[in-house]
């Protein structure tokens, strides 16, 4: 059998060197928290089963990082999969020599996903893993190795797994090595806070504070490359749009026009910013561009034009405006300048992002629901039927959304598969938490 | 008898009026000179409560009790930005004060209520902010006028309530 290896190096790490750094205080905190996923609200409906057997670990080996249920939950939040609770295996193989199809055709397993972990030396660890088609009795592409590892890359290893099975079972790229951008308000005294930006992996965990302010902190926008965020920061003077590079820590103050200066969204090429600015009396759209520095103005009516999303290929400026009486979601093209309305239906629609394709949109529909909308048919699909729901944003692979919703007062981070089947709460986040952003895919 | 009767709530009246007027250093009182008021002229002044041109009974339909000066925060639809009859009283009152003292200025901060997105509501927040700031100014007000935003992030009430959207839904005047 051929095994392919692959090395684990600063490209595959979720965070780079300087955000570790600073994650190190929070892990002990962080990994406290409860394992156990909370399924908020199950579809009816069910994705593949698949078993994914605990890794053998050397005898008196004790791993912080359990792989097998972190890619049980990875999986699990896409729909698409149902993995089986390993009380139910009947053997726990490591090897291939000791899978038997039919161990797992008894509890209706589909797929199988099994591995090892060796231990190599002191904080030294490499890890293997197979794929399997039961009903096939065959091995799913090659074996995977992973050497070099110390025991703290266990979790990142297990989001590369996830990525393996689901692509070579959906055919499409995994989602699980991006990180997710959020605002977490920590009280300080009577009306006092401490607004943080913070960025932590996909499920929650590995979360380091970026930027704080004692003002309130909204609309974080990830660069297509993921090395900057772009937000927004209450000021005494109104709201200012600024960047942070993470590696660095730097911020850039973008638009800090009079009046109100927010809702920024990076063009698919990096290049230009688009935000909303009062600057003239109402709130218009405006295209930054980075290199020239330049702001240019994009809309002119005397509504309230705001929360601009690019289109994948960046012709297209998606926006809230309520130059029709009430919120709505319109579309500017920069190609003729023109301006459709594309949501008709419902009181409000708000806050739409498009997927990596361009063929759906999430926003937030009659303050509270996610839906989503296909662009060309205009056909809608409720996401949530809640009352509060707010903040959604895809995945980079499209199949999940990223959204706050509030459970008995609490506000609560979810995941919902695109096709509405499973809805899960991302596991490691807690706290007075809002305005969460996906990432895009880690290059 | 009548007019005895008449006479004594007159005094009474005014007697209440001069009270009101006195009472709390801020905001001064409207009008200086309201304490020494002849009782024949708060007669004349039953229709014209604080110099709004309203009777006092008006401004209580309104539920504005006492000088509306000390209204210091003026409310909103969901999703408006319309100034009502209420809202129109108060800003009269304050920018007649303001008229009186030019060059005074005025921080009027916008807020809007939980639904809604929250980029959406810091445009919102603003709008009404600069509606209050042109309503101020049409009435005579004369005052550097300072508009900011807070959208939704600073409600008064946060529970999920229609009360406690009314509560948020506001623009605050601050001088």
């Amino acid at each position: 059998m051929k095994i392919e290896t692959l090395f684990f190096t600063a490209k595959h790490t979720l965070l780079n060197a300087a955000s570790v750094i600073l994650v190190s205080a929070l892990m002990v905190s962080t990994s406290a928290v409860a394992q156990v996923e909370i399924n908020i609200d199950g579809g009816v409906e069910q994705g593949t089963p698949i078993a994914i057997v605990p890794f053998k670990v050397a005898d008196g080996v004790e791993l912080e990082h359990q792989i097998h249920s972190i890619v049980a939950n990875d999986l699990y939040s896409t729909g698409k999969f149902e993995p089986i609770p390993s009380e139910k295996f009947l053997t726990l193989p490591s090897k291939i020599e000791e899978v038997r199809a039919k161990d797992w055709r008894l509890i209706n397993a589909q797929i199988l996903v099994f591995g090892e972990i060796w231990s190599l030396g002191k904080d030294l660890f490499e890890v293997q893993f197979r794929m399997y088609d039961i009903a096939r009795d065959r091995q799913v592409g090659k074996t995977k190795r992973i050497p070099n590892l110390r025991a703290k890359d266990l979790r990142a290893v297990a989001h590369v797994i996830s990525d393996d099975v689901y692509t070579a079972f959906t055919g499409r790229g995994g989602a699980f090595r991006s990180s997710i951008a959020y605002v977490d308000r920590e009280q300080k005294g009577p009306q006092r806070y401490r607004y943080k930006l913070m960025v932590a992996d996909w499920d929650g965990f590995n979360a380091a504070e970026v930027y704080a302010s004692k003002n309130p902190i909204l609309s974080p926008d990830w660069s297509p490359d993921s090395q900057k965020l772009a937000f927004v920061n209450l000021t005494k003077k109104g709201p200012v749009v600024k960047v942070l590079d993470l590696a660095s820590g730097r911020t850039e103050d973008i638009a800090k026009f009079k009046g109100v200066n927010t809702a920024p969204a990076w063009s698919p090429d990096g290049a230009q910013l688009a935000y909303s600015s009062s600057r003239h009396g109402s709130p218009d759209l405006f295209i930054y561009n980075t290199q020239t520095k330049e702001h240019t103005r994009v809309t002119t009516h005397y509504g309230i034009d705001t929360e601009p999303a690019w289109g994948p290929r960046g012709e297209t400026l998606m926006f809230t405006s309520n130059r029709s009486r009430k919120p709505q979601i319109f579309r500017y093209s920069l190609l003729d300048e023109s301006i459709t309305r594309m949501t008709f239906e419902g009181d409000e629609n708000a806050n739409a992002s498009y997927d990596s394709d361009g063929k759906n949109i999430v926003m937030v529909h009659d303050g509270g629901n996610i839906v989503l909308m296909n662009t060309e048919s205009s056909e809608m699909q409720w996401l949530t039927k809640a009352k509060f729901d707010e903040s959604p944003s895809f995945s980079p692979n499209g199949d999940m959304v990223l959204y706050m919703t509030e459970q008995g007062f609490e506000p609560t981070m979810v995941v919902a598969s695109t096709d509405g089947r499973v809805r899960t709460r991302v596991q490691f986040v807690q706290g007075d938490v809002r305005e969460p952003a996906w990432s895009p895919l880690k290059r | 008898m009548n007019r005895k009767l008449g006479l004594m709530l007159t005094i009474v009246l005014s007697a209440v009026l001069a009270g009101c007027a006195n009472k709390g250093a801020t905001p001064p009182p409207l009008d200086d000179n309201a304490g020494a008021v002849p009782t024949k002229q708060v007669d004349a002044n039953a229709n014209n409560a604080y110099g709004t041109g309203l009777s006092a009974a008006d401004l209580q339909s309104l539920d504005i009790f006492g000088d509306p000066r000390n209204e210091r925060v003026v409310y909103f639809k969901y999703n408006s930005t319309a100034i009502d009859r209420r809202s129109q009283v108060i800003l009269a009152a304050h920018a007649r004060y303001l008229g009186q003292r030019s060059g005074a200025r005025v921080s009027l901060e916008g807020h809007a209520d939980e639904r809604g997105t929250r980029d959406f509501n810091l445009a919102l927040g603003e709008r009404r902010a600069n509606v209050v700031a042109d309503v101020l100014t049409s009435k005579g007000a004369g005052s550097k006028n300072q508009t900011i935003s807070y959208g939704e992030e600073r409600p008064v009430d946060t529970s999920h309530t229609e009360s406690a959207w009314q509560k948020n839904r506001r623009v605050e005047i601050k001088y």
